[in-house]
């Protein structure tokens, strides 16, 4: 029963909401409590939303797995489980609100703007999606669109969004300065909402949809370079010949493979989006490769650099093994290189096959099946790294190893310690 | 004004934009198309589908078949999907209007099958390549989907039903017959549907090369 077409789904709804959608809950709470100085009140509301969206995630994926899944990628949870989903996330996003809505700083700051966008951005993508498709479905020759919306959504406005946020509080707090350039961030947030939202539809080119939709999604992929540019610069500044940092403090070594990530994504994204180079690599493995850099390369990597900043804070504890984050960090740089080069390059092969007339369908299995065996080495390096996370957070939660007095860092810092002290 | 909410308000207006355009519009539009007339057979394009084939397509979305395999032909010259004979003509909204979900696809690992009913018209030949993908295709990665046949005893007559040419190690021993449940009979009947070989005035078929 379980062959891929049930387990490549189930895997992905696992990455998709049972890892990366919590951990931007969790970083999008911490951050908007700090930002607005506000203290987490009546948590009881955000442990039962806890709760009850990991039932819902579990529900879905053993949906899935029975055959019960949807054909939408990042969709395919059962309604049944995609309602609780739903319910859980509303009670978080109203309590973000209301944090927001009682901040006590006088302007919003450039991260509070992303994590609300983020928060207000979310609900709205999943529960109109999931109406159309789902819950009350529309005729099949509109899903599509619908599920392009929400697919470029997601990845951009939802776990795009957080981690954009997430970066514009933890790079100057790591580095102990200002961002480089309000202006240009604010010049960001706007672009950033305009453009990312419309580029799903360039997924469809050539496709069964009126053109000037697909047209739409290719202008924002390429717009979309605007902000990625202005961020990645404003983040750069930043750092600038702070870089050192990375040598010993976690959360900056994470962010700073976040951020070439998300330029290689982002522009990756914008020349695969041009309609000649996109007939030849839709449907091979270059959307894959995309995937990997966007949804690892720069989310989960960003998602690291951020726990391994909070959970210190907020559990009083610090991380017992610094070889520990080392393996963690090392194999999952790895992983992340490796799937990315695999998956393009036998991806262009199997493009090229797949576009040449003189090619069968035959060579281009053939030619992409050992960068396929690539892609899997990959996925092991990654779990292997994720294994290494997993137990620090486990040694971590059961407060093993003794008290200290600083943070755990990977090496002796140089000069003078730009890691702030707990707050 | 609290500051939170002319924020919202500005996010709701720049976002709302895309949701106007890639859901309001498809749902006021594209979920509405009709299907035309035949005038020559008193039918229509496309053609109804039969109760089978529409229990077919949730085995199909069920086993995630949408994962390696796409259906959708793209317009020339952009693609090369006519002149490898994917399909005649482009695939347009209005191909998919029978469907409850579509299945367009977003990977090729195995083939296109917007008109896979047009080139294989066997059923028997379609419940082996099912049950066994390499004893068809030697060089095939598609899985097994043994779990929808019954392997089963004849009992007094075998059925008329049991998959005929099975050789080699996947031939059932002597006595002995492989079934299709009915989730596999009604997988059978909806690829058997698939086919966009009748005209739709907004998808001619490219006629000079």
């Amino acid at each position: 029963m379980l062959t891929y077409g049930r387990l490549y789904p189930a895997a992905m709804s696992l990455m998709a909401y049972g890892w990366a959608t919590p951990a931007a809950i969790g970083i999008g709470l911490w951050l908007i409590s700090r930002t607005s100085q506000i203290p987490l009140l009546h948590t009881t509301i955000l442990t039962s939303a806890g709760i009850i969206w990991n039932l819902g995630v579990l529900l879905g994926v053993c949906g899935i797995l029975i055959g019960d899944g949807q054909p939408f990628e990042l969709l395919a949870f059962p309604s049944y489980s995609t309602v609780i989903l739903f319910v859980a996330f509303a009670m978080i996003a109203v309590w973000v609100l209301f944090t927001a809505w009682y901040a006590r700083n006088n302007k919003f700051s450039l991260a509070q703007c992303f994590v609300i966008l983020a928060f207000v951005s979310f609900p709205w993508l999943f529960c109109s999606a999931n109406l159309v498709l789902l819950w009350h479905p529309i005729q099949a020759s509109a899903q599509g669109v619908v599920a392009a919306w929400y697919f470029g959504g997601f990845n951009n406005l939802w776990l795009g969004a957080m981690a954009i946020g997430a970066m514009f509080y933890l790079i100057p707090k790591a580095v102990d300065r200002p961002i480089y350039s309000e202006t240009l961030g604010q010049l960001s947030f706007w672009t950033f909402l305009l453009f990312a939202a419309w580029t799903g539809m360039a997924r469809y080119i050539g496709g069964p949809f009126p053109a000037w939709l697909v047209s739409a999604g290719v202008v924002a992929s390429v717009l979309a370079l605007i902000p990625t540019f202005s961020i990645a610069i404003n983040i750069h500044m930043t750092l600038h010949g702070q870089y050192r940092v990375a040598g010993w403090c976690p959360t900056v070594r994470f962010l700073a493979v976040a951020l070439f990530s998300l330029v290689f994504a982002a522009v990756f994204a914008a020349i695969n989006a041009l309609p000649d180079v996109n007939s030849v690599t839709n449907f091979s493995q270059v959307p894959k490769a995309q995937q990997i850099l966007g949804f690892y390369g720069f989310f989960s990597m960003v998602a690291f650099g951020a726990i391994y900043y909070i959970l210190p804070r907020t559990y009083n504890w610090e991380w017992p093994c610094s070889s520990l984050i080392h393996w963690h960090f090392w194999l999952a740089l790895a992983g992340i290189i490796l799937g990315t080069v695999s998956a393009f390059l036998g991806g262009f092969l199997q493009g090229f096959a797949l576009f040449d007339i003189a090619n069968t369908f035959r060579s281009s299995v053939e030619f992409v099946s050992p960068f396929l065996f690539l892609s899997m080495l990959a996925s092991f390096l990654i779990l292997a790294s994720n294994l290494a996370f997993a137990s620090q957070f486990v040694l971590m939660l059961l407060k093993t190893g003794k008290p200290k007095n600083g943070p755990t860092f990977l090496a002796e810092p140089i000069e003078t310690s730009h890691e702030p002290a707990a707050v | 004004m609290n500051k939170l909410t002319t924020f919202i308000i500005a996010i709701v207006v720049v976002f709302g934009l895309s949701w106007v355009g890639l859901v309001a519009y498809p749902v006021s539009t594209l979920s509405h198309l009709q299907p035309l007339p035949d005038e020559d057979t008193g039918g229509a394009f496309p053609p109804t589908t039969s109760g089978l084939a529409v229990a077919g397509q949730k085995v199909y979305a069920a086993n995630g078949c949408v994962h390696c395999h796409t259906q959708q032909v793209r317009f020339s010259p952009l693609s090369t999907d006519i002149a490898k004979n994917l399909g005649k003509r482009q695939s347009v909204a209005r191909d998919y209007i029978r469907d409850h979900t579509p299945f367009f696809g977003s990977s090729r690992i195995g083939q296109d099958l917007t008109n896979y009913g047009v080139k294989e018209t066997d059923a028997n030949a379609i419940h082996r390549h099912l049950y066994e993908p390499r004893s068809v295709v030697e060089w095939s990665s598609m899985p097994s989907f043994r779990y929808l046949y019954n392997y089963r005893k004849i009992i007094s007559q075998p059925s008329a039903q049991a998959i005929q040419g099975l050789t080699g190690p996947n031939a059932p021993k002597p006595g002995y017959e492989v079934v299709p449940s009915p989730e596999a009979q009604a997988l059978v009947a909806y690829l058997l549907s698939l086919k966009q070989n009748y005209p739709l005035p907004e998808s001619p078929e490219p006629t000079a090369k």
